[in-house]
């Protein structure tokens, strides 16, 4: 009897702390929207308060925001440069792994530590030898551009995960087909693939966050307003005059969160799986 | 099984993903260290000059290098052990009920896949010197005397940058543990059990030792994140003021791009990653170590 009010107590204190814990945490998203719920006029509300009074609340900073033919465009462009990072990685990256994953050998092993030691170094740190070769390439201030350097940086990570997957297909599947006759096209295109989509598809995943919210590189490469991405046009409202409107800010942050939010809610179980195979085979 | 023809296929398999990874990844690192060895800036695009050690002389001399390296030594000594023990201890909690556990998990992932710039510009927003925090503090719970200026001192406003870390991480390791938690073989608590462990002495020796290869890997991912540091410190202290707050990166990245110092900026790049080269095989030899 004793044990099973310890347990019941445990366990409240386990949600407790849990509830207590999520609303903390999810205090400055809340105040975020907040923020852009309430009339732009002022620069710094005095007193400010967490929560717009009822009668003040706008949708004024979205009409705005939504008015503007640039925000559709930086939209526009951040899902298309998002769209081909992400389908272009899932073919180079699973091809890669493919091979790496089924064809071992010496040189196989050696291409693929090479691959894990390059994740060693924080992309931003090679931006000075990467605008140059984007200068050279006359790569620079295209939308287009900005995709063979996202490719290349989600390239090992995506080949890693998709690897392990890859290894896990058992032989006997593979075996079967080797016998049929079938050549190694067939068998990456008819039996590696399907089996491997579920890893692709949680891959897929982390490229689009990557993509959609990258900011130093698209930054330093992009000067026009037109070509600009949606995280360079928010970081530009900010810095754009001298007192920052930050009702459009984060009217346009809300805006820019939704789709990320809602692949996140409907592809949860990927993003789960994604993570736990790399941190637990890791 | 490996004619010809398959041995051209997997070569043209492997081909894109090779050229991509050569010359976007590969050719830059080399680049960067031939550039940390050369004269190289706005004005010398054309003639750029061996110039030995000359970059890295001027990195180690330089007082603002010292100060960013710290700046990202604490940062990072930081928010990992931070993100870690607060995303062990949410998966801890997650892991012993029934109910809900996916609507806490998602709701706590959230910050994580909020961008770099919004979280920043939220957090900066908070702890603005007329901002809701210091409003708080000093007007609903008397703890201040009057507004403090977080953005504008050294660690303070990197203490703002380090809450952001923190803050925007717990989810990631929540995840990862809470997937390592589920591994732990359960007989090893009932042999706890057994042997009359309490909770917490199960912890410690059947849970720790349990998930010890991903902590591995948070540690080494999260060390590498913790160098990578650049949205958030651009977009809360821009460095201010004078370059106290600056990170390794947003250092870097000044000389580079606003002084045009490509091969001090080269050179600097290059002490970063040989010293996350070092910390990460320190990192994995530990953890080896302690198998044994």
């Amino acid at each position: 009897m004793k044990n099973r009010n310890m347990s019941a107590v445990r366990n409240f204190i386990r949600y407790m702390l849990l509830a207590f814990g999520t609303i903390v945490f999810t205090l400055p998203m809340i105040y975020m929207i907040s923020t852009s719920l309430r009339p732009n006029g002022a620069l710094y509300e005095y007193p400010p308060r967490f929560f717009p009074r009822i009668e003040a609340l706008t949708l004024e900073n979205y009409d705005y925001i939504l008015s503007q033919s640039k925000f559709y465009l930086n939209f526009l462009n951040s899902a298309a440069v998002s769209v081909i990072t992400i389908v272009l990685a899932a073919a180079i990256g699973s091809a890669m792994a493919f091979v790496l994953g089924r064809f071992k050998s010496g040189a196989s092993s050696l291409l693929f530590g090479f691959i894990i030691i390059t994740m060693i170094i924080p992309g931003t740190t090679m931006i000075v030898p990467q605008f140059e070769l984007a200068t050279k390439l006359n790569l620079v201030n295209k939308l287009f551009g900005l995709i063979p350097f996202y490719v290349s940086w989600v390239i090992p990570f995506s080949t890693f995960m998709i690897k392990g997957f890859m290894e896990n297909i058992p032989n006997e599947i593979m075996e079967a087909s080797w016998i049929d006759g079938a050549d190694v096209l067939t068998v990456y295109a008819r039996i590696a693939l399907p089996l491997a989509s579920p890893a692709i598809a949680s891959v897929s995943i982390f490229n689009f966050l990557t993509a959609w919210e990258e900011y130093p590189w698209a930054n330093t490469v992009i000067n026009d307003n037109s070509r600009r991405t949606l995280p360079i046009a928010i970081a530009g409202f900010f810095g754009q005059h001298q007192f920052t409107q930050w009702g459009y800010v984060f009217a346009m942050s809300v805006l820019t969160l939704i789709p990320v939010v809602l692949i996140f809610v409907f592809c949860q179980k990927f993003f789960v799986e994604g993570l736990a195979a790399g941190g637990v085979k890791g | 099984m490996l004619n010809r023809t398959n041995r051209l296929q997997i070569l043209g398999l492997l081909m894109p993903g090779l050229t991509v990874f050569l010359m976007f990844t590969v050719y830059p690192i080399v680049r960067l260290f031939w550039m940390s060895l050369c004269d190289m800036s706005f004005s010398s695009m054309l003639s750029q000059p061996f110039a030995g050690l000359m970059n890295y002389r001027e990195v180690f001399a330089d007082r603002t290098f010292w100060t960013v390296f710290v700046n990202s030594i604490v940062y990072t000594l930081v928010t990992v052990p931070g993100q870690m023990v607060l995303g062990l201890f949410v998966a801890v909690l997650l892991n012993g009920i029934r109910h809900f556990s996916v609507t806490f998990r998602v709701i706590n992932y959230l910050p994580v896949i909020t961008s770099w710039v919004i979280a920043s510009l939220v957090f900066r927003y908070i702890f603005n010197t007329e901002g809701l925090l210091n409003y708080f503090l000093w007007k609903v719970l008397h703890v201040t005397g009057g507004n403090i200026r977080w953005l504008d001192t050294r660690w303070s406003g990197l203490a703002v940058a380090m809450i952001l870390g923190i803050w925007k991480g717990i989810g990631w390791n929540m995840v990862i543990f809470l997937a390592a938690l589920q591994q732990v073989p359960q007989d090893l608590y009932e042999a706890a059990d057994i042997d009359g462990c309490g909770s917490f002495g199960k912890f410690l020796h059947v849970t720790l030792p349990g998930i010890r290869g991903t902590i591995l890997f948070a540690l080494i991912e999260l060390t590498i994140g913790g160098f990578n540091v650049f949205t958030s410190i651009k977009m809360i202290t821009g460095g201010k003021p004078a370059h106290h707050t600056d990170t390794l990166l947003t250092w870097m990245y000044y000389k580079a791009f606003s002084t045009g110092r490509f091969g001090y900026a080269a050179a600097l790049s290059f002490v970063m990653a040989l010293t996350l080269g070092f910390m990460a095989v320190g990192q994995f030899r530990m953890m080896r170590l302690r198998d044994s």
